[in-house]
């Protein structure tokens, strides 16, 4: 069993774009190397186009490295045995507006390789687990975005993940919506589970994190354990503003 | 990733296979695009009939076009209207005309609907009906329906107009009614040779198997001309019939 | 097998259902109802031969009324999916990428399916009206036009993976379904040829699918049923199609 949920190994990810005058170049990540800790909540730092999503798509297997490598629980990021232990949010996640969120969240269930009583179950525990079950009548069109970021954490939990990567999870919330959601990522944690997640909110990163990636144009800045941002007179935001100027 | 260089390779042989069963199968049993002889006007129309593998609704097409054609009277050049037919009850199809007439265009869009479809059994036998019977043009009716035969020598109904027509012209009118006869009971025979062999019978003196046809046009036809035309005949008959002893 | 049966049939219900739930469907829906009306109108104007007219033109307009849509949503299918980022919950999961086609395929086949069932119990309803009865070849016409758009979607599914947008699939895809009409004449143009021309064209014909062959509502005469050995060519080609699909989603980032 490996001791992390994740690791980079000399990554590099570069986007070919195909054009009229032949293909352009883009590296999004340069020779990145780091490690996510199995059990705890590592939080990704960074401005836009730092690489951020691009991490994040690399560990859930919707990229491919250019060079280097990406281990998921010891595995390939593209093995179903890796896949199966990981719980991924997008950013702004879409559902079917038609759909009611036990629906949506049972198709998503069988795509985790749940059916039958086993599926019933796992759905009616992320409902419960993320405060959906009061809305169980509605159709996601009705839904705040609050509430469908819930419906998308459920969808992440619906496996019981070992790994939860969340890609700004509480961008765009209310105050209140992202109290919840603190408190169920801690819950979440406190299972055990490792929580990766991205945020431009550095006092949401503060709160829930006890380590931080700091990503400035591709590379790694910086990784910051809880300790140090405690220490340090400026706190995270000091260090973050330091690393990325 | 060994599976995944053999898939382009597996999908290429299969599409080749798929290629070689086709090959094996023949033909469609239609004319080549060749014998299409295309006006300036139907060109494209036969371009969507074979680029939609739809020739027998183009077919369908140019035959509604033929009958309006057709059912057009023709304006002679002396601006007087055709003559009446000189046969008392011989009625046909067009307003207030017995379809004789030039018609110069009849044979072309004939051979254009059979060159679309020629297993358009009622077309051959409409249009070569209209051609020897209407307007006495014997050569061109035997040609219609000698390109039809050429692509469904089973046509045996082709065959009995052919006779039909080789006996008209040696001016044995009830030959001709025998041998429309067979057909006069069959689904694709026009409503246009029913009538003409209810008049030959008629002609000859067979009054009964005149007065069958006709009821059985009356009966039968969607074309409300030939049903009011049946119906008169009916009458006609009925009334005669009181007269003779 | 049973987590991948499971897997198989729920991506072919969310397919097929969201074809079904998809505006779309009740806009094609009406307009072949419109369509098929239309061919009424038509058919009267046939007179003695409105049966035939009514059968052939209802026939044609289903099958391009099911190809408009089939077209549409094999070509949009993986990009629509791609751009609300729902692809991202679908394959961050264990799905393997050949039963997420798989299931794609299924369900739009599904879709193409109901469409043309649906239709035709409209068209069928129709004749009756006008007082005639099921045409003959009916069963085969619809099975060919099934096969045929079996062809072309897994076709459009394929292109959809290298094309560039959606109009340009649908654009490849339309030229490949007249291409695949066009074959018979260009067997015979290629048996007259001689030469270079004749060998490119031989070549071209192994490259085209015949969908004449398949084209049961169009068949001349009596031929129109199908005969079993043309089920061969389709499946090869749907197979065709899904294994280079498959190769080029393997390789797909998102």
């Amino acid at each position: 069993m490996s001791q992390h949920a994740v690791s980079f190994s000399g990554v590099e990810k570069t986007y070919r774009r195909p054009g009229l005058t032949g293909a352009s170049y883009h590296t999004a990540l340069k020779d990145l190397s780091f490690e996510i800790p199995a059990g705890e909540v590592t939080g990704l730092l960074g401005l836009n186009g730092a690489g951020k999503t691009t991490i994040m798509k690399l560990i859930t297997g919707l990229l491919f490295p250019t060079a280097g490598k990406v281990k998921v629980f010891g595995h390939s990021p593209s093995d179903a045995a890796a896949k199966a232990r990981v719980g991924f949010l997008p950013e702004l996640p879409y559902f079917p507006p038609q759909l009611k969120p036990a629906a949506a969240l049972r198709y998503y269930g069988s795509l985790s390789g749940l059916y039958g009583p086993a599926l019933d179950a796992a759905v009616e525990a992320a409902m419960r687990r993320t405060g959906l079950e009061p809305h169980a009548g509605k159709r996601v069109s009705e839904f705040s975005k609050g509430m469908l970021q819930r419906l998308g954490l459920a969808q992440a939990l619906l496996h019981a993940p070992d790994l939860l990567v969340l890609d700004e999870p509480v961008s765009g919330l209310d105050p209140l919506a992202i109290h919840d959601i603190r408190g169920l990522l801690a819950s979440l944690n406190a299972e055990g589970r490792a929580v990766f997640l991205s945020s431009h909110s550095i006092s949401e990163v503060e709160k829930l994190c006890s380590r931080v990636l700091i990503m400035v144009q591709g590379r790694l800045a910086a990784v910051v354990k809880r300790q140090e941002w405690e220490a340090a007179p400026g706190g995270l935001e000091g260090i973050f503003v330091e690393a990325v100027r | 990733m060994r599976a995944g260089r053999l898939l382009p390779l597996a999908a290429l042989l299969a599409w080749l296979a798929g290629g070689l069963a086709a090959a094996s199968l023949g033909g469609s049993g239609y004319p080549p695009p060749s014998a299409l002889r295309s006006t300036a006007a139907s060109a494209s129309w036969d371009m969507g009939a074979l680029a939609f593998g739809a020739r027998r609704l183009f077919a369908d097409l140019w035959f509604v076009r033929l009958m309006q054609y057709y059912g057009t009277p023709e304006i002679p050049e002396d601006g007087h209207d055709e003559a009446s037919c000189a046969e008392p009850g011989h009625h046909h199809h067009h307003y207030g005309l017995n379809g004789e007439g030039r018609y110069p265009l009849f044979l072309p869009i004939s051979l254009h609907v059979l060159q679309l479809d020629p297993y358009f059994g009622a077309a051959a036998l409409y249009s070569a009906g209209s051609l020897a019977f209407n307007m006495n043009r014997p050569a061109d009716a035997e040609a219609v329906l000698r390109f039809a035969l050429a692509y469904d020598q089973r046509a045996w109904k082709h065959l009995n107009l052919l006779a039909a027509i080789g006996y008209s012209r040696s001016g044995d009118p009830a030959a001709v009614a025998a041998a429309l006869a067979p057909m006069l009971k069959d689904p694709d025979c026009p409503v246009m040779l029913k009538q003409q062999a209810a008049f030959l019978n008629k002609r000859i003196g067979n009054y009964a198997a005149a007065a069958a046809i006709y009821a059985d046009i009356a009966a039968t036809s969607r074309d409300q001309a030939y049903v009011a035309n049946a119906r008169r005949e009916l009458q006609k008959l009925a009334s005669a019939a009181g007269g003779r002893p | 097998m049973m987590r991948r049966l499971s897997l198989l049939r729920a991506v072919a219900l969310d397919s097929f259902l969201s074809g079904t739930r998809d505006k779309l469907f009740t806009l094609f829906s009406v307009f072949a109802f419109t369509a098929v009306y239309a061919s009424v109108l038509a058919g009267v104007m046939a007179v003695d031969q409105e049966a035939r007219v009514l059968s052939d033109m209802g026939l044609a307009l289903m099958e391009l009324t099911a190809l408009a849509y089939a077209l549409f949503s094999a070509s949009t299918a993986l990009l629509r999916e791609a751009e609300t980022k729902t692809i991202y919950l679908v394959f961050s999961r264990p799905v393997p990428r050949g039963l997420y086609l798989a299931g794609k395929l299924g369900g739009s086949l599904l879709t193409s399916a109901l469409m043309l069932a649906v239709m035709a119990a409209m068209h069928l309803l129709l004749l009756r009206l006008r007082g005639f009865g099921v045409p003959d070849c009916y069963g085969w016409a619809l099975a060919g036009s099934f096969l045929k758009l079996a062809v072309i979607t897994s076709f459009a599914l394929f292109v959809s993976l290298f094309s560039t947008s959606a109009v340009s699939t649908l654009v490849i895809s339309g030229i490949m379904w007249t291409l695949g009409h066009f074959a018979p004449e260009a067997r015979f143009l290629a048996e007259k040829a001689e030469g270079l021309r004749a060998a490119a064209l031989k070549t071209a014909l192994f490259l085209v699918p015949n969908l004449q062959l398949l084209n049961a509502r169009d068949a001349s005469g009596s031929a129109c049923a199908l005969p079993a050995a043309a089920l061969v060519p389709a499946v090869c080609w749907v197979l065709a199609c899904y294994l280079g699909a498959l190769w080029l989603l393997r390789r797909k980032e998102f």
